[in-house]
């Protein structure tokens, strides 16, 4: 495993003694100079990320946000193994990424969820497929997280019979389901109304915190990412450019009604709403 | 103590909406057969007085009653009775079940190869369109000549008709498979049959579906025309029987018969889709 030198996160390291998943860390992911230009129907191309640096540390939580048409979904498709860059290299763990991979789990907008398939069918796919190792030990973890989840005893529903949350919910387990290092979220909760997504914040923070996965998350919603973020990075539409990288120094776990007013939070807000405009 | 009161009155309340909704529904079901058994009554009776009124001889259009006996003649048979339905249904029906079934697999194959693989698209849907706007029964002629007048030639013509609605049905319904649910799949490096196996297969399952139910009908009909062109036995020959001797009464029974049988088959696969594909439609997420 290479370490970059540049990782943001390093200067964190034994500063905050007492922060769990900050004595952890350690560069997992290593985008650099990353370029993705996507051909239009009408012939010219579009740039979609500029020579975009990104490091995240093991264990972090690292939110994405930026205008529509910022490149960000592209960054993670990237991620992904779903799109390859056109300049650039990315890795995980310090193997290059040039397909999907097992240490990769992804969770899209829409839960996505097979509606032929069961709950527990739906969660055991990733199991199922594309060679995967099934282990008595991944099952218990998955039936742990289904547990964890709020999803005890909808096994053996199908998911039209769950509410859209459960849904998501379920998406996630799926996502996590080969215990992949990293785990990519494509505005996950967008769908949702924002009560629901308020009690889906805080759900992933406790499965996150549960399960000390590395996350990268994109949102749209200022409030989002800085409940959820270690980190946020801002994002530049056309071409696609990371403008600044903002830490969120609050304690966790983080409570919601705690954070309206925190000065912190309101700091943050201000900026992160003053670069996107 | 009052808000024990409050829950049990809120109970009773619904079980009394759900009650009056179950009812509502049934009164509708009542509603509607009653609807449809009076619009058959209707139907018989303007045939009825329109034969007595305008005195339509028996030979053009037969008098409902007539028609009523000529079916019950050959259902209060023996059923190895030469005279009966059943040996002539059995005969249509084996042979058209079987061309279904040669046709539905021929064209849920074809029609998944058109979909996985886009140079199997481009070689064969110029004979796919041309043989589809081509009316078959045209073929059946040729189809007799080289399958000659036995079973062959009706299961191929079944097997030809149903073989269609199959194969654009598979082909449009694979296409239509979620993006979203096919990258989820690349997501997890799942092989091509895999992805096809768990992901297209399931999601083409409606068009798969309509298409049998299209498939069965045109495997009857294909058989019938087969058998129209030369056959020993079969419905299509019980017909061709009765118009010999100007039976009309007898044609119109067999018509009977064969529609019975077409909506019978028709309501088969209806349920088999309802039990087997439950969650289409419902919840998109």
């Amino acid at each position: 495993m290479t370490f970059a030198v540049d990782a943001p996160t390093a200067a964190g390291i034994g500063a905050a003694a007492g922060a769990k998943m900050q004595t952890a860390r350690s560069p997992l992911i290593a985008v650099k100079d990353v370029v993705k230009i996507y051909p239009t129907v009408a012939g010219e191309a579009v740039l979609a990320l500029d020579h975009v640096n990104l490091n995240v540390g093991e264990g972090e939580f690292v939110c994405l946000v930026g205008p529509s048409g910022c490149g960000k979904t592209t960054l993670l498709r990237l991620l992904a193994g779903l799109d390859t860059s056109d300049h650039g290299t990315s890795s995980l763990a310090g193997k290059a990424l040039n397909g999907p991979s097992e240490e990769v789990g992804v969770v899209f907008q829409q839960a996505n969820l097979l509606p032929w398939f069961t709950v527990m069918e739906n969660v055991l796919l990733p199991l199922r497929v594309g060679g995967a190792r099934k282990t008595e030990q991944l099952i218990d973890q998955i039936k742990a997280l289904l547990k964890v989840a709020g999803l005890e005893g909808f096994e053996n529903k199908y998911p039209y019979e769950l509410s859209g949350g459960m849904q998501q919910r379920a998406a996630i387990v799926r996502a996590l389901a080969r215990d992949p290092q990293l785990l990519l979220m494509d505005e996950p909760f967008g769908a949702l109304d924002a009560l629901t997504r308020e009690r889906m914040n805080a759900e992933l923070q406790r499965i996150w915190m549960a399960s000390g996965k590395t996350v990268v998350l994109i949102t749209h919603s200022i409030d989002e990412a800085i409940f959820l973020g270690d980190r946020i990075i801002v994002m530049s539409p056309r071409p696609g450019r990371i403008v600044r990288e903002l830490k969120v120094d609050l304690p966790r776990p983080r409570v919601a009604t705690e954070m309206l007013g925190n000065e912190t939070h309101t700091a943050l807000a201000r900026e992160i709403r003053m670069l996107l405009e | 103590m009052t808000d024990i009161r409050t829950e049990s009155n809120a109970m009773e309340m619904i079980a009394i909406s759900s009650a009056a909704e179950k009812n509502r529904r049934r009164n509708v079901r009542f509603r509607n057969i009653g609807i449809g058994f009076a619009g058959f009554l209707t139907l018989i009776l303007v045939w009825k007085l329109s034969v007595n009124l305008l005195n339509v001889p028996s030979y053009i259009l037969p008098a409902p009653e007539q028609v009523v006996v000529a079916l019950w003649s050959g259902i209060a048979v023996p059923v190895s009775s030469p005279l009966g339905w059943y040996l002539p249904l059995w005969s249509t029906m084996s042979n058209a079940l079987a061309g279904f079934l040669i046709g539905a697999l021929l064209g849920l194959f074809f029609g998944s190869l058109m979909a996985e693989f886009r140079a199997v698209e481009t070689a064969l849907m110029p004979y796919a369109f041309a043989l589809q706007s081509l009316p078959k029964v045209a073929i059946a002629p040729l189809i007799v000549i080289w399958c000659g007048f036995g079973d062959g030639s009706k299961i191929a013509m079944a097997a030809l008709l149903a073989f269609f609605p199959m194969m654009v049905n598979t082909f449009a319904g694979m296409r239509a498979a979620e993006v979203e649910r096919i990258e989820l799949m690349k997501v997890l490096s799942a092989s091509r049959l895999e992805t096809y196996r768990l992901v297209k297969l399931p999601s083409a399952a409606p068009y798969i579906f309509a298409g049998l139910d299209m498939g069965i009908v045109y495997a009857l009909l294909g058989t019938i025309v087969a058998e129209f062109l030369g056959a020993q036995e079969g419905m299509g020959v019980a017909i061709t029987k009765a118009q010999a001797v100007t039976d009309v009464a007898g044609v119109f029974a067999a018509l009977v018969v064969l529609g019975i049988t077409g909506i019978l088959l028709h309501l088969i696969v209806r349920r088999v889709e309802r039990s087997l594909i439950h969650w289409a439609d419902r919840g998109k997420r």
